[in-house]
């Protein structure tokens, strides 16, 4: 109880007639009328305080302590009920803006199968040093087949047929080997190269064989190299696509580009070398060719055979993109037949 | 080549190995396995093996060719068929035979043999010939397909009765056609090598007999000839003719003329021991050019250098020698001699590979990785540029596809929009493809179609690619990039490529694009939505709405030159970074425009009046069109100026009054 001037003030029904309107209040704007009505210049509290001063001192000293505690009790609950509609405020207005993920992502692009076999083969020798090149499809008869030891009317010519443009000069290459011929005589070693690209033989496609594939070419030429490293370098290049516990062979096999000439073979996934339709009842899977770089193929670059040695690979692309991708025809690799299925979720926008 | 596994035994007494070693062994040695099959021969288990012989080793399409190998790589001796009486030609008579074609003769030998008995092949000759796939057909004729599998030369008869007058080995003149002996009617071309008489073709010479004088069962009196040619015209006239056969892959290889001699030898006793008769002629022997095999300087160290292993010199001339090579000694000089047959083996490097083939592949460590010296990279710019294109679009959503660059007759027409002429094929087998492309829109345009057949209507693809043309007789080709967008809504395609286009340009790291209309639109394009797209002032491509012509709706194509764009990217460098020191001046100027007048220009000409340093950004904020004019709204941002130099400059470039100025 506060007694002023005899007007007795009971702090209890004040301060719980106060909460009772404060509980009442449900925005800022009412909360300030509230507050007028306790600290407005003609407020509860503000009364109480001028009242004070008519006091006497004696009475100050006794009264004024009391009402400096009433007024900050009453302000506390003013800044707790603020606090309070604030926060509301915060959340209505968070509520307001509110977003849902009831909508669907788009489809994403794909990178067709060849790409991502090229891309998951150069990261390999890239990181062991190899530059990636190119070069024409349209080439000329002395870069896809003489420079590669393989003169006119050579038996060698009768494995590539040939689309020719304007025979016998100019036709679409039939092996990336052709660029191996270019690079060799427009750069000085050591170099180490791949080439991806396509070639062209003159068949008409089926399920099994097109007149457009992909070949994988690389070639190394430094002061030291022998069938060691080439053997190192495609054994590598095998576990590194199929795992450490691929199975790999290589035996002599011919190519006028090379000499030694190797062969590669996997031994068949599908069988373990047991022999199965997958591989022809052989056991194996012939991967690609290799050899030493025929000196003929050098001389012609202009480079010394005395102090330089290369060696050549090649692998077919199309047989390892049709087997990882479960592709069953090789057309589907370039035609109409290659889609690319909608994800989860993903939508057209 | 097929061998069967007997006939190796019987070659190579002292064999062990099994059928299947034999085949593992050849397999590593050059002649990859094709097949080995059980079979019944003369009633007992045997094998028939198949090899792939891919190199010029025409002495191994035979059977004797084949165990020479086997018995090199197990050092074990071979016992050549015997020749139970050797032939003597002591005839007085000459043959009456002019080799007119002698330059695509290497040599001919042949014999005349009379009084002979042909009739029915014996079982065991019918036999053997079925496992070559080849008919009997009677004694003599078998007997000649005999010797030709076990020697690999190729035999001929010629029925005596059936010739008329002399005998010339000659380049086709006078002759449309040939019956052959399967009875096929082939049409001649001429300058094919022929065997003729005075008035027929009798043989397309290393190819295929001709029926005029085929060996039949009333065969009394033959020629027997076995021919070594220039590899080329065999080749050649194979080629043309679309006529493979036995003969034809031999002589199409490098066969040793100094080995026919055997091969004839074997022919005639075998004739005369199994269909009686006598030899009736001098044995002809055309041999204007004896070959001589080279003798090649040998370096033993050469084969340990090539395989990375260390090889003995004993052992490199063991299996020299076991090859049937000759080696002689010159004090410290070692020369090496091939034996008849190998026309491969000519230089050191011939001679490296047989030690390391001999040796075998697995003897060499292929389980470690070559550390290999450090080389300059010289991957080009295009290589990195395809890739990063590729990442590009596939994040905005394109797939990728790869077609066919062969296209139909009419398709180039259609979407050709540079000045060039088209590229075509003189040969291809696919005869409905046979011009290269001169534009990916054809790619792209066909595999629409195709995902439209299978209910796929929503397209964003895109291919790398070459195109190819050519102009004022010089072939060019280059690598290119299209981008087919195909959408439902009307309104959205344009804004959809052209923002692709932009994104595209700008993460490649080009700033300064526009677009102008296209100097040569392509048929397929809507000539009132056909653009070039220009970076510094030059096209590096075209952006265009396709017709609305059959599936072709709501389709857009873009499509770049990437060599001129990798070109273009090396002279750009673009650094967007700043280090902001001070607030941008952001000044507004409102400008008109006739309606043909490009806002591009008009931007253009801005920048080039403001330094470089001061421009943050110039943008369009409004666009409002009036009845003959656009009026637009341009915010320049400058940066690194005060307010007064700013609103100074931006007065000047805008030839503004400073009431206009916002």
């Amino acid at each position: 109880m506060i007694n002023i001037n005899g007007k007795i003030i009971n702090k209890k029904d004040l301060l719980q007639k106060l909460e009772e309107n404060i509980s009442q209040i449900n925005s800022a704007n009412e909360l300030k009328n509230l507050w007028h009505d306790y600290f407005g210049k003609e407020g509860i509290v503000k009364t109480l305080f001028n009242e004070i001063k008519t006091l006497s001192q004696k009475e100050k000293k006794e009264i004024a302590p009391l009402v400096q505690e009433l007024q900050k009790t009453i302000l506390k609950l003013f800044e707790k009920k603020e606090a309070e509609l604030k926060k509301s405020q915060l959340k209505q207005e968070l509520i307001k803006q509110a977003e849902d993920l009831d909508y669907k992502t788009p489809k994403i692009g794909h990178l067709h199968p060849i790409t991502q076999t090229i891309r998951m083969l150069n990261k390999i020798f890239v990181e062991m040093g190899y530059s990636i090149v190119d070069g024409l499809e349209l080439e000329a008869d002395e870069y896809c087949f003489q420079r590669l030891n393989v003169p006119p009317n050579h038996p060698a010519r009768d494995m590539q047929d040939t689309i020719y443009i304007q025979e016998p000069d100019i036709l679409l290459r039939t092996q990336t080997s052709s660029i191996e011929a270019r690079v060799l005589e427009n750069y000085k070693p050591p170099l180490k190269m791949v080439c991806p690209g396509r070639v062209y033989r003159n068949e008409k496609p089926n399920k099994s064989n097109h007149f457009i594939f992909h070949h994988y070419q690389g070639f190394v030429v430094m002061e030291k190299i022998s069938l060691k490293d080439l053997f190192g370098t495609i054994s590598y290049l095998f576990e590194k696509m199929y795992g450490s516990n691929v199975k790999i062979r290589f035996r002599n096999k011919y190519y006028p580009e090379v000499e030694p000439g190797v062969g590669s073979d996997m031994q068949c996934f599908n069988c373990k070398g047991k022999g199965c339709a997958v591989c022809k009842g052989v056991g194996w899977i012939e991967m690609g060719g290799a050899g030493i770089i025929h000196p003929n193929v050098m001389k012609m670059a202009g480079i010394d055979t005395k102090k330089w040695k290369g060696f050549a690979f090649g692998l077919g692309l199309d047989r390892w993109v049709m087997a990882k991708y479960n592709i069953a025809d090789i057309r589907t690799l370039l035609g109409g037949n290659l889609g690319y299925k909608y994800y989860e979720n993903e939508n057209i926008i | 080549m097929k061998i069967l596994y007997s006939q190796i035994k019987e070659l190579i007494p002292s064999l062990k190995a099994t059928p299947k070693e034999v085949t593992d062994v050849l397999t590593f040695i050059g002649f990859m396995k094709d097949g080995c099959e059980e079979v019944r021969h003369q009633n007992k288990k045997d094998y028939l093996l198949s090899f792939e012989v891919r190199q010029n080793r025409a002495n191994c399409l035979s059977v004797i060719g084949l165990t020479k190998e086997v018995s090199a790589y197990y050092g074990l001796e071979i016992k050549l068929p015997k020749i139970s009486s050797l032939p003597v030609f002591k005839s007085e008579s000459s043959l009456d035979i002019e080799v007119k074609a002698s330059d695509y003769v290497k040599r001919i030998l042949a014999v005349k043999i009379k009084r002979l008995k042909n009739k029915e092949s014996p079982e065991w000759l019918k036999e053997f010939l079925s496992f070559y796939g080849i008919n009997h057909i009677n004694l003599l004729v078998d007997l000649s397909n005999y010797v030709m599998f076990l020697t690999g030369y190729p035999a001929h008869l010629l029925d005596t009765d059936k010739i008329n007058g002399q005998l010339f080995w000659s380049l086709n003149n006078d002759f449309d056609e040939i019956m052959t002996l399967d009875g096929s009617n082939i049409k001649l071309k001429k300058d094919e090598l022929i065997i003729r008489d005075n008035k027929n073709v009798l043989a397309l010479a290393g190819i295929i007999g001709g029926r005029v004088a085929e060996i039949d069962v009333n065969t009394k009196s033959i020629i027997a000839e076995i021919a070594v040619y220039n590899p080329s015209i065999v080749i050649k006239n194979s080629r043309n003719l679309k006529i493979i056969t036995e003969a034809s892959n031999r002589l199409g290889k490098d066969l040793d003329p100094n080995g026919s001699e055997f091969a004839i030898k074997l022919l005639v006793s075998m004739i005369i021991e199994n269909c009686g008769g006598s030899i009736d002629s001098k044995l002809f022997d055309f041999y204007p050019q004896k070959y001589i095999s080279p003798e090649i300087e040998f370096d033993p160290k050469l084969p340990s250098i090539y395989a990375g292993v260390n090889i003995p010199e004993a052992k490199s001339l063991e299996i020299l020698k076991n090859l049937g090579f000759k080696i002689k000694s010159f004090g410290n000089k070692l020369m090496i001699i091939p034996p008849i047959g190998r026309m491969d083996v000519s230089i050191i490097e011939d001679l490296t590979e047989e030690v390391i083939r001999m040796l075998g592949y697995e003897k060499i460590p292929s389980n470690e990785i070559p550390k290999l010296e450090v080389v300059k990279n010289i991957t080009p710019k295009n290589i990195y540029l395809t890739e990063k294109i590729r990442d590009i679009l596939s994040t905005l959503g394109f797939d990728e596809i790869l077609s066919w660059p062969l296209t139909e007759k009419r398709d180039n027409s259609k979407v050709n929009y540079l000045d060039w002429d088209i590229v075509s094929t003189q040969n291809s087998l696919n005869e409905d493809y046979p011009d290269l492309r001169q534009s990916i829109a054809i790619s792209l345009i066909n595999q629409t179609q195709e995902y439209f057949k299978k209910n796929i209507e929503h397209i964003k693809i895109f291919e790398i690619g070459k195109v190819f043309g050519k102009k004022r007789n010089n072939y060019e080709e280059y690598e290119a990039l299209g981008i087919l967008i195909r959408i439902f809504s009307k309104n959205r395609g344009l804004p959809m490529a052209k923002e692709t286009v932009e994104k595209l340009l700008r993460l490649i790291g080009f700033t300064d694009i526009s677009y102008k209309g296209s100097k040569i639109k392509p048929q397929i394009a809507n000539p009132y939505s056909c653009w070039d797209i220009v970076i510094e002032g030059e096209t590096i491509g075209i952006l265009y709405k396709l017709k609305p012509q059959g599936l072709n709706q709501n389709t857009y194509f873009t499509e770049f030159n990437l060599t001129k764009l990798t070109k273009l990217l090396e002279k750009i460098h673009n650094n967007p970074i700043v280090e902001l020191t001070q607030k941008l001046m952001v000044l507004d100027a409102n400008v008109e425009l006739k309606k043909d007048e490009s806002i591009n220009d008009f931007l253009t000409d801005i920048k080039k009046k403001i330094k470089n340093e001061n421009i943050w950004s110039v943008t369009i904020i409004d666009k409002f069109p009036l009845k003959e004019k656009n009026r637009y709204t341009i915010r320049v941002s400058y940066k690194e100026l005060s307010d007064q130099e700013a609103k100074e400059i931006h007065l000047d470039v805008f030839n503004l009054i400073p009431k206009k100025i916002n």
